[in-house]
Protein backbone atom coordinates (compact mmCIF):
# COMPACT_ATOMS: atom_id res chain seq x y z
CA UNK A 1 0.00 0.00 0.00
CA UNK A 2 1.23 3.51 -0.86
CA UNK A 3 0.54 6.49 1.41
CA UNK A 4 0.78 8.98 -1.50
CA UNK A 5 0.44 8.54 -5.26
CA UNK A 6 3.62 8.06 -7.27
CA UNK A 7 4.45 6.89 -10.79
CA UNK A 8 4.97 3.13 -10.76
CA UNK A 9 5.13 2.25 -14.46
CA UNK A 10 2.68 -0.62 -14.05
CA UNK A 11 -0.30 -1.01 -16.37
CA UNK A 12 -3.30 1.04 -15.26
CA UNK A 13 -6.40 -0.69 -13.99
CA UNK A 14 -9.51 0.73 -12.44
CA UNK A 15 -9.22 -1.15 -9.15
CA UNK A 16 -9.44 1.23 -6.22
CA UNK A 17 -6.26 1.98 -4.26
CA UNK A 18 -6.14 3.54 -0.78
CA UNK A 19 -3.85 6.52 -0.15
CA UNK A 20 -3.83 7.11 3.63
CA UNK A 21 -1.54 10.14 3.32
CA UNK A 22 -4.26 11.99 1.43
CA UNK A 23 -6.83 11.14 4.10
CA UNK A 24 -4.42 12.30 6.81
CA UNK A 25 -3.99 15.65 5.04
CA UNK A 26 -7.77 16.03 4.76
CA UNK A 27 -8.16 15.25 8.46
CA UNK A 28 -5.43 17.75 9.36
CA UNK A 29 -7.12 20.45 7.29
CA UNK A 30 -10.50 19.81 8.94
CA UNK A 31 -8.98 19.63 12.43
CA UNK A 32 -7.01 22.83 11.81
CA UNK A 33 -10.13 24.59 10.63
CA UNK A 34 -12.12 23.49 13.69
CA UNK A 35 -9.32 24.63 15.99
CA UNK A 36 -9.00 28.02 14.31
CA UNK A 37 -12.76 28.66 14.47
CA UNK A 38 -12.82 27.64 18.16
CA UNK A 39 -9.86 29.91 18.87
CA UNK A 40 -11.54 32.82 17.04
CA UNK A 41 -14.76 32.35 19.05
CA UNK A 42 -12.87 32.15 22.33
CA UNK A 43 -10.96 35.33 21.60
CA UNK A 44 -14.17 37.22 20.73
CA UNK A 45 -13.02 37.91 17.15
CA UNK A 46 -15.69 38.66 14.54
CA UNK A 47 -17.21 35.52 13.03
CA UNK A 48 -15.97 35.84 9.46
CA UNK A 49 -15.18 32.20 8.62
CA UNK A 50 -16.90 30.70 5.58
CA UNK A 51 -17.31 26.99 6.31
CA UNK A 52 -18.77 26.13 2.90
CA UNK A 53 -15.81 27.69 1.15
CA UNK A 54 -13.37 25.79 3.33
CA UNK A 55 -15.32 22.55 2.84
CA UNK A 56 -15.28 23.05 -0.93
CA UNK A 57 -11.51 23.58 -0.80
CA UNK A 58 -10.97 20.42 1.23
CA UNK A 59 -13.18 18.37 -1.09
CA UNK A 60 -11.35 19.72 -4.17
CA UNK A 61 -8.01 18.85 -2.54
CA UNK A 62 -9.22 15.36 -1.70
CA UNK A 63 -10.56 14.67 -5.19
CA UNK A 64 -7.38 15.92 -6.89
CA UNK A 65 -5.02 14.00 -4.61
CA UNK A 66 -6.83 10.70 -4.09
CA UNK A 67 -7.61 7.79 -6.42
CA UNK A 68 -8.19 7.90 -9.38
CA UNK A 69 -7.12 11.48 -10.23
CA UNK A 70 -4.00 11.33 -8.04
CA UNK A 71 -2.35 8.25 -9.55
CA UNK A 72 -3.49 9.16 -13.08
CA UNK A 73 -1.89 12.59 -12.83
CA UNK A 74 1.22 11.33 -11.12
CA UNK A 75 2.09 8.46 -13.39
CA UNK A 76 -0.02 8.17 -16.51
CA UNK A 77 -1.37 11.36 -18.09
CA UNK A 78 0.30 14.75 -18.34
CA UNK A 79 -3.12 16.29 -18.98
CA UNK A 80 -4.40 15.07 -15.61
CA UNK A 81 -1.16 16.28 -14.02
CA UNK A 82 -2.00 19.77 -15.34
CA UNK A 83 -5.55 19.54 -14.01
CA UNK A 84 -4.05 18.68 -10.62
CA UNK A 85 -1.75 21.68 -10.87
CA UNK A 86 -4.66 24.01 -11.56
CA UNK A 87 -6.75 22.54 -8.74
CA UNK A 88 -3.90 22.64 -6.20
CA UNK A 89 -2.68 26.11 -7.07
CA UNK A 90 -5.74 27.96 -8.36
CA UNK A 91 -8.84 26.37 -6.86
CA UNK A 92 -8.03 24.94 -3.45
CA UNK A 93 -5.99 27.89 -2.04
CA UNK A 94 -8.57 30.66 -2.51
CA UNK A 95 -11.32 28.42 -1.14
CA UNK A 96 -9.27 27.56 1.95
CA UNK A 97 -8.10 31.13 2.54
CA UNK A 98 -11.61 32.53 2.15
CA UNK A 99 -12.99 29.87 4.46
CA UNK A 100 -10.66 30.44 7.40
CA UNK A 101 -11.40 33.04 10.10
CA UNK A 102 -9.25 36.15 9.78
CA UNK A 103 -8.42 35.85 13.49
CA UNK A 104 -6.11 33.00 12.53
CA UNK A 105 -4.09 35.23 10.21
CA UNK A 106 -4.02 38.03 12.76
CA UNK A 107 -2.71 35.72 15.45
CA UNK A 108 -0.03 34.37 13.08
CA UNK A 109 1.03 37.89 12.13
CA UNK A 110 1.12 38.88 15.82
CA UNK A 111 3.09 35.80 16.91
CA UNK A 112 6.76 36.77 17.46
CA UNK A 113 7.89 33.43 15.99
CA UNK A 114 5.83 33.60 12.80
CA UNK A 115 5.63 37.36 12.23
CA UNK A 116 8.94 37.75 10.31
CA UNK A 117 8.07 34.84 8.05
CA UNK A 118 4.56 36.17 7.46
CA UNK A 119 6.00 39.62 6.71
CA UNK A 120 8.41 38.12 4.19
CA UNK A 121 6.08 35.71 2.43
CA UNK A 122 3.16 38.10 2.13
CA UNK A 123 5.13 40.59 0.04
CA UNK A 124 3.53 40.69 -3.41
CA UNK A 125 6.82 40.35 -5.25
CA UNK A 126 7.84 37.42 -3.08
CA UNK A 127 4.48 35.75 -3.76
CA UNK A 128 4.85 36.43 -7.48
CA UNK A 129 8.34 34.97 -7.61
CA UNK A 130 7.58 31.91 -5.49
CA UNK A 131 4.36 31.14 -7.38
CA UNK A 132 6.03 31.35 -10.76
CA UNK A 133 9.26 29.68 -9.71
CA UNK A 134 7.29 26.73 -8.35
CA UNK A 135 5.24 26.65 -11.54
CA UNK A 136 8.32 26.60 -13.77
CA UNK A 137 10.47 24.35 -11.57
CA UNK A 138 7.78 21.71 -11.08
CA UNK A 139 7.31 21.48 -14.84
CA UNK A 140 10.98 20.97 -15.67
CA UNK A 141 11.37 17.50 -17.20
CA UNK A 142 14.18 16.53 -14.82
CA UNK A 143 12.09 17.56 -11.80
CA UNK A 144 8.92 15.83 -12.99
CA UNK A 145 10.75 12.64 -13.98
CA UNK A 146 12.85 12.68 -10.81
CA UNK A 147 10.17 13.47 -8.24
CA UNK A 148 7.01 11.83 -9.54
CA UNK A 149 8.49 8.36 -9.21
CA UNK A 150 8.73 8.53 -5.43
CA UNK A 151 5.95 9.11 -2.93
CA UNK A 152 7.96 11.76 -1.09
CA UNK A 153 8.79 13.54 -4.34
CA UNK A 154 5.21 13.49 -5.60
CA UNK A 155 4.00 14.71 -2.20
CA UNK A 156 6.57 17.53 -2.27
CA UNK A 157 5.37 18.67 -5.70
CA UNK A 158 1.72 18.68 -4.59
CA UNK A 159 2.55 20.61 -1.43
CA UNK A 160 4.72 23.08 -3.35
CA UNK A 161 1.76 23.80 -5.65
CA UNK A 162 -0.56 24.23 -2.69
CA UNK A 163 1.87 26.41 -0.72
CA UNK A 164 2.69 28.64 -3.69
CA UNK A 165 -1.01 28.92 -4.44
CA UNK A 166 -1.76 30.04 -0.87
CA UNK A 167 0.84 32.82 -1.15
CA UNK A 168 -0.50 33.89 -4.53
CA UNK A 169 -4.16 33.97 -3.54
CA UNK A 170 -3.36 35.70 -0.27
CA UNK A 171 -2.50 38.76 -2.37
CA UNK A 172 -5.67 38.49 -4.39
CA UNK A 173 -8.06 38.03 -1.48
CA UNK A 174 -6.38 40.57 0.83
CA UNK A 175 -8.60 39.60 3.73
CA UNK A 176 -6.70 41.23 6.61
CA UNK A 177 -6.47 45.02 6.47
CA UNK A 178 -3.73 45.12 9.14
CA UNK A 179 -1.42 43.10 6.90
CA UNK A 180 -1.27 45.88 4.35
CA UNK A 181 -3.04 44.21 1.39
CA UNK A 182 -2.57 45.52 -2.12
CA UNK A 183 -5.19 48.02 -3.26
CA UNK A 184 -7.63 46.47 -5.75
CA UNK A 185 -5.96 47.98 -8.85
CA UNK A 186 -2.67 46.54 -7.59
CA UNK A 187 -4.30 43.12 -7.23
CA UNK A 188 -5.58 43.32 -10.80
CA UNK A 189 -2.08 44.08 -12.06
CA UNK A 190 -0.68 41.31 -9.85
CA UNK A 191 -3.09 38.73 -11.28
CA UNK A 192 -2.55 39.82 -14.88
CA UNK A 193 1.23 39.67 -14.52
CA UNK A 194 0.85 36.03 -13.59
CA UNK A 195 -0.96 35.24 -16.84
CA UNK A 196 2.22 35.38 -18.86
CA UNK A 197 4.69 33.06 -17.17
CA UNK A 198 2.48 29.94 -17.35
CA UNK A 199 2.62 30.49 -21.10
CA UNK A 200 6.24 29.27 -21.07
CA UNK A 201 5.63 25.69 -19.85
CA UNK A 202 2.27 25.64 -21.66
CA UNK A 203 4.03 26.46 -24.95
CA UNK A 204 6.67 23.80 -24.39
CA UNK A 205 3.97 21.23 -23.66
CA UNK A 206 1.86 22.19 -26.65
CA UNK A 207 4.52 22.72 -29.29
CA UNK A 208 7.35 20.32 -28.34
CA UNK A 209 8.23 17.91 -31.15
CA UNK A 210 8.36 14.95 -28.80
CA UNK A 211 7.08 14.16 -25.30
CA UNK A 212 9.19 16.01 -22.76
CA UNK A 213 8.37 13.92 -19.67
CA UNK A 214 9.69 10.35 -19.61
CA UNK A 215 7.28 9.43 -16.84
CA UNK A 216 4.22 10.02 -19.07
CA UNK A 217 5.83 8.97 -22.35
CA UNK A 218 6.95 5.58 -21.07
CA UNK A 219 3.91 4.83 -18.91
CA UNK A 220 1.69 2.06 -20.24
CA UNK A 221 -1.07 3.83 -22.18
CA UNK A 222 -4.39 3.91 -20.35
CA UNK A 223 -6.35 5.92 -22.91
CA UNK A 224 -6.55 6.36 -26.65
CA UNK A 225 -4.46 9.51 -26.39
CA UNK A 226 -0.88 9.12 -27.56
CA UNK A 227 1.85 10.56 -25.34
CA UNK A 228 2.18 13.56 -27.67
CA UNK A 229 -1.58 14.23 -27.79
CA UNK A 230 -1.79 13.95 -24.02
CA UNK A 231 1.04 16.45 -23.66
CA UNK A 232 -0.58 18.88 -26.11
CA UNK A 233 -3.82 18.63 -24.15
CA UNK A 234 -1.86 19.37 -20.98
CA UNK A 235 -0.45 22.53 -22.54
CA UNK A 236 -3.87 23.68 -23.68
CA UNK A 237 -5.40 23.04 -20.26
CA UNK A 238 -2.65 25.03 -18.59
CA UNK A 239 -3.00 27.93 -20.99
CA UNK A 240 -6.76 28.02 -21.47
CA UNK A 241 -8.12 26.94 -18.08
CA UNK A 242 -5.31 28.63 -16.15
CA UNK A 243 -5.62 31.75 -18.29
CA UNK A 244 -9.40 31.93 -17.91
CA UNK A 245 -9.10 31.50 -14.15
CA UNK A 246 -6.69 34.39 -13.87
CA UNK A 247 -8.50 36.65 -16.36
CA UNK A 248 -11.79 35.82 -14.63
CA UNK A 249 -10.30 36.75 -11.27
CA UNK A 250 -8.97 40.02 -12.68
CA UNK A 251 -12.41 40.77 -14.12
CA UNK A 252 -14.14 40.13 -10.81
CA UNK A 253 -11.64 42.39 -9.07
CA UNK A 254 -12.16 45.07 -11.67
CA UNK A 255 -15.93 45.08 -11.29
CA UNK A 256 -15.62 45.10 -7.50
CA UNK A 257 -13.29 48.06 -7.77
CA UNK A 258 -15.59 49.78 -10.25
CA UNK A 259 -18.63 49.25 -7.99
CA UNK A 260 -16.70 50.55 -5.00
CA UNK A 261 -15.59 53.67 -6.88
CA UNK A 262 -19.12 54.24 -8.16
CA UNK A 263 -20.45 53.90 -4.64
CA UNK A 264 -18.02 56.47 -3.36
CA UNK A 265 -18.83 58.95 -6.14
CA UNK A 266 -22.60 58.70 -5.91
CA UNK B 1 19.56 50.63 9.24
CA UNK B 2 21.85 50.98 6.20
CA UNK B 3 20.38 50.39 2.78
CA UNK B 4 23.10 48.60 0.81
CA UNK B 5 21.06 47.90 -2.32
CA UNK B 6 20.65 50.18 -5.31
CA UNK B 7 16.93 50.33 -4.61
CA UNK B 8 16.01 53.50 -2.68
CA UNK B 9 14.72 53.09 0.83
CA UNK B 10 11.55 54.95 -0.05
CA UNK B 11 10.58 52.36 -2.64
CA UNK B 12 7.35 50.49 -1.86
CA UNK B 13 7.74 47.37 0.19
CA UNK B 14 6.97 45.09 -2.76
CA UNK B 15 9.86 46.46 -4.81
CA UNK B 16 12.63 46.01 -2.28
CA UNK B 17 13.12 42.28 -2.86
CA UNK B 18 13.46 42.57 -6.62
CA UNK B 19 17.10 41.65 -7.27
CA UNK B 20 17.24 38.11 -5.90
CA UNK B 21 13.69 37.39 -6.96
CA UNK B 22 14.25 38.45 -10.56
CA UNK B 23 17.41 36.40 -10.76
CA UNK B 24 15.58 33.33 -9.47
CA UNK B 25 12.82 33.78 -12.02
CA UNK B 26 15.15 34.28 -14.97
CA UNK B 27 17.21 31.27 -13.94
CA UNK B 28 14.09 29.12 -13.84
CA UNK B 29 13.03 30.24 -17.31
CA UNK B 30 16.50 29.53 -18.66
CA UNK B 31 16.42 26.06 -17.13
CA UNK B 32 13.11 25.32 -18.86
CA UNK B 33 14.58 26.36 -22.17
CA UNK B 34 17.62 24.16 -21.70
CA UNK B 35 15.67 21.18 -20.44
CA UNK B 36 13.08 21.28 -23.21
CA UNK B 37 15.44 21.68 -26.15
CA UNK B 38 14.72 19.64 -29.25
CA UNK B 39 16.76 16.47 -29.84
CA UNK B 40 19.86 17.11 -31.91
CA UNK B 41 21.09 14.87 -34.66
CA UNK B 42 24.76 15.06 -33.68
CA UNK B 43 26.70 13.26 -30.98
CA UNK B 44 27.12 9.57 -30.32
CA UNK B 45 24.26 7.14 -30.72
CA UNK B 46 21.96 6.89 -27.72
CA UNK B 47 21.45 3.19 -28.32
CA UNK B 48 24.18 0.76 -27.33
CA UNK B 49 26.05 -1.05 -30.13
CA UNK B 50 26.39 -4.73 -29.30
CA UNK B 51 29.97 -5.71 -28.68
CA UNK B 52 29.99 -8.39 -31.35
CA UNK B 53 29.08 -8.47 -34.99
CA UNK B 54 25.70 -10.20 -35.24
CA UNK B 55 24.37 -10.86 -38.71
CA UNK B 56 20.70 -10.55 -39.52
CA UNK B 57 18.92 -13.79 -38.60
CA UNK B 58 18.48 -16.14 -41.53
CA UNK B 59 15.45 -18.06 -40.32
CA UNK B 60 12.30 -18.27 -42.37
CA UNK B 61 9.21 -16.91 -40.60
CA UNK B 62 5.76 -15.98 -41.93
CA UNK B 63 4.23 -12.53 -42.37
CA UNK B 64 0.69 -11.70 -41.27
CA UNK B 65 -0.34 -12.23 -44.90
CA UNK B 66 0.91 -15.79 -44.72
CA UNK B 67 3.89 -15.19 -46.98
CA UNK B 68 7.36 -16.52 -46.21
CA UNK B 69 9.70 -13.77 -45.04
CA UNK B 70 13.33 -14.05 -46.05
CA UNK B 71 14.70 -11.72 -43.40
CA UNK B 72 18.14 -10.80 -44.82
CA UNK B 73 16.84 -10.30 -48.35
CA UNK B 74 13.62 -8.48 -47.42
CA UNK B 75 15.45 -6.01 -45.22
CA UNK B 76 18.54 -5.43 -47.34
CA UNK B 77 19.28 -1.72 -47.71
CA UNK B 78 17.04 -0.70 -44.79
CA UNK B 79 17.65 0.23 -41.21
CA UNK B 80 15.88 -2.76 -39.70
CA UNK B 81 14.40 -2.49 -36.22
CA UNK B 82 13.75 -5.97 -34.87
CA UNK B 83 11.66 -6.51 -31.77
CA UNK B 84 10.32 -9.63 -30.10
CA UNK B 85 7.01 -9.01 -28.35
CA UNK B 86 3.37 -10.00 -28.14
CA UNK B 87 0.03 -8.33 -28.48
CA UNK B 88 -1.22 -9.12 -24.95
CA UNK B 89 1.83 -7.36 -23.50
CA UNK B 90 0.56 -4.83 -20.97
CA UNK B 91 3.47 -2.42 -20.93
CA UNK B 92 6.74 -2.59 -22.91
CA UNK B 93 5.57 -3.74 -26.37
CA UNK B 94 2.85 -1.13 -26.95
CA UNK B 95 5.10 1.65 -25.62
CA UNK B 96 7.98 0.64 -27.93
CA UNK B 97 5.67 0.39 -30.95
CA UNK B 98 3.84 3.64 -30.17
CA UNK B 99 7.09 5.57 -29.72
CA UNK B 100 8.58 4.19 -32.93
CA UNK B 101 5.42 4.97 -34.90
CA UNK B 102 5.22 8.50 -33.48
CA UNK B 103 8.82 9.26 -34.46
CA UNK B 104 8.62 7.68 -37.91
CA UNK B 105 5.52 9.76 -38.66
CA UNK B 106 7.48 12.92 -37.83
CA UNK B 107 10.81 12.19 -39.46
CA UNK B 108 11.32 13.23 -43.09
CA UNK B 109 10.47 10.52 -45.60
CA UNK B 110 14.13 10.35 -46.61
CA UNK B 111 14.78 8.84 -43.18
CA UNK B 112 11.47 7.15 -42.35
CA UNK B 113 11.39 5.53 -45.80
CA UNK B 114 14.69 3.85 -45.07
CA UNK B 115 13.46 2.16 -41.87
CA UNK B 116 11.64 -1.17 -41.52
CA UNK B 117 10.07 -2.13 -38.20
CA UNK B 118 9.64 -5.85 -37.64
CA UNK B 119 7.92 -7.40 -34.67
CA UNK B 120 8.23 -11.12 -34.17
CA UNK B 121 5.58 -12.49 -31.87
CA UNK B 122 6.81 -14.51 -28.91
CA UNK B 123 3.26 -15.70 -28.30
CA UNK B 124 2.31 -17.46 -31.54
CA UNK B 125 -0.38 -19.41 -29.68
CA UNK B 126 -2.57 -16.35 -29.08
CA UNK B 127 -1.14 -13.98 -31.71
CA UNK B 128 -2.89 -15.21 -34.81
CA UNK B 129 -1.77 -13.45 -37.99
CA UNK B 130 -5.06 -11.49 -38.02
CA UNK B 131 -4.68 -10.38 -34.42
CA UNK B 132 -1.03 -9.44 -34.90
CA UNK B 133 -1.88 -7.44 -38.04
CA UNK B 134 -4.75 -5.60 -36.34
CA UNK B 135 -2.59 -4.80 -33.31
CA UNK B 136 0.29 -3.46 -35.42
CA UNK B 137 -2.14 -1.42 -37.53
CA UNK B 138 -2.97 0.53 -34.38
CA UNK B 139 0.53 1.95 -34.64
CA UNK B 140 1.55 1.84 -38.30
CA UNK B 141 0.27 -0.16 -41.25
CA UNK B 142 3.82 -0.52 -42.56
CA UNK B 143 5.07 -2.34 -39.46
CA UNK B 144 5.81 -5.95 -40.35
CA UNK B 145 4.52 -8.72 -38.10
CA UNK B 146 6.14 -12.16 -38.20
CA UNK B 147 5.09 -15.44 -36.69
CA UNK B 148 6.17 -19.04 -36.87
CA UNK B 149 6.71 -22.13 -34.79
CA UNK B 150 7.95 -21.74 -31.22
CA UNK B 151 11.15 -23.51 -32.26
CA UNK B 152 11.82 -21.10 -35.13
CA UNK B 153 11.05 -18.04 -33.01
CA UNK B 154 13.34 -19.32 -30.26
CA UNK B 155 16.07 -19.98 -32.80
CA UNK B 156 15.67 -16.46 -34.16
CA UNK B 157 16.07 -14.91 -30.69
CA UNK B 158 19.16 -16.99 -30.07
CA UNK B 159 20.56 -16.00 -33.47
CA UNK B 160 20.52 -12.35 -32.43
CA UNK B 161 21.90 -13.20 -28.97
CA UNK B 162 18.69 -12.53 -27.04
CA UNK B 163 17.39 -14.89 -24.36
CA UNK B 164 14.36 -16.88 -25.52
CA UNK B 165 10.96 -15.70 -24.28
CA UNK B 166 9.39 -17.58 -21.38
CA UNK B 167 5.68 -18.19 -20.74
CA UNK B 168 4.69 -16.97 -17.27
CA UNK B 169 1.44 -18.21 -15.76
CA UNK B 170 -1.34 -20.49 -16.90
CA UNK B 171 -4.77 -20.21 -18.48
CA UNK B 172 -5.76 -17.60 -21.04
CA UNK B 173 -4.27 -14.62 -19.25
CA UNK B 174 -0.65 -15.69 -19.04
CA UNK B 175 2.19 -13.24 -19.62
CA UNK B 176 5.34 -13.81 -21.63
CA UNK B 177 8.71 -12.74 -20.29
CA UNK B 178 10.82 -11.51 -23.18
CA UNK B 179 13.81 -9.35 -23.97
CA UNK B 180 12.74 -5.71 -24.06
CA UNK B 181 15.33 -4.63 -26.61
CA UNK B 182 14.74 -3.31 -30.08
CA UNK B 183 17.74 -4.26 -32.21
CA UNK B 184 18.68 -1.90 -35.02
CA UNK B 185 20.49 -3.58 -37.89
CA UNK B 186 22.25 -1.44 -40.46
CA UNK B 187 25.05 -2.72 -42.64
CA UNK B 188 26.57 -6.16 -42.43
CA UNK B 189 29.89 -4.91 -41.12
CA UNK B 190 28.39 -3.07 -38.12
CA UNK B 191 27.12 -4.72 -34.95
CA UNK B 192 23.42 -4.06 -34.27
CA UNK B 193 22.48 -1.27 -31.87
CA UNK B 194 20.32 -2.19 -28.87
CA UNK B 195 17.52 0.04 -27.57
CA UNK B 196 16.16 -1.08 -24.20
CA UNK B 197 12.78 -0.50 -22.62
CA UNK B 198 12.74 3.17 -21.67
CA UNK B 199 14.06 4.37 -25.02
CA UNK B 200 12.34 7.67 -25.67
CA UNK B 201 10.99 9.24 -28.83
CA UNK B 202 13.71 11.88 -28.64
CA UNK B 203 16.30 9.05 -28.61
CA UNK B 204 14.83 7.52 -31.75
CA UNK B 205 14.61 10.93 -33.40
CA UNK B 206 18.27 11.42 -32.60
CA UNK B 207 19.52 8.01 -33.72
CA UNK B 208 17.41 7.01 -36.73
CA UNK B 209 18.77 9.73 -39.04
CA UNK B 210 22.31 8.68 -38.07
CA UNK B 211 21.55 5.03 -38.73
CA UNK B 212 19.95 5.94 -42.08
CA UNK B 213 23.05 7.96 -43.01
CA UNK B 214 25.18 4.94 -42.14
CA UNK B 215 23.12 2.91 -44.63
CA UNK B 216 23.55 5.60 -47.28
CA UNK B 217 27.31 5.67 -46.84
CA UNK B 218 27.48 1.90 -47.19
CA UNK B 219 25.70 1.96 -50.56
Amino acid sequence: MSWWCSARGTPWDWSWQPYPGVWLCVLLLVAGYAASVRHAKRSGAPEDAHPWSFAAGVIAFWLAADWPVGPLGTGYLASVHTVQYIVFSMLVPPLLLYGLPTALFRSLAGNPWFAPLVQLLTRPLMAFVIFNTVLVATHLPAVVDGLKVTQVGAFAVDMAWLGAGLLFWWQVLGRVAELDPLPIPGRIVFVLLNVFIPTVPAAFLTFADYPIYAVYELAPRMSHLSAAEDQQLAGLIMKIVGGFTLFGTASVLFFRWYAKEEGEIF
Amino acid sequence: MTNTSCIPSWAPRWVTGIRGSRLLLLTSLLLVGVACRAPEGGGPLRGTPLGVLTPKPDILLTTTDGAAFDFPRATAGYVTLLFFGYTHCPDICPVHMANLAAVLHKLPSTVAGRVKVIMVTVDPERDTPERLRAWLDNFDRDFIGLTGSVADITAMQQAVRLPPAVKEGEGDTYLVGHAAYVLAFTTDDQPPVAYPSGTRQSDWAHDLPQLARRMERAR
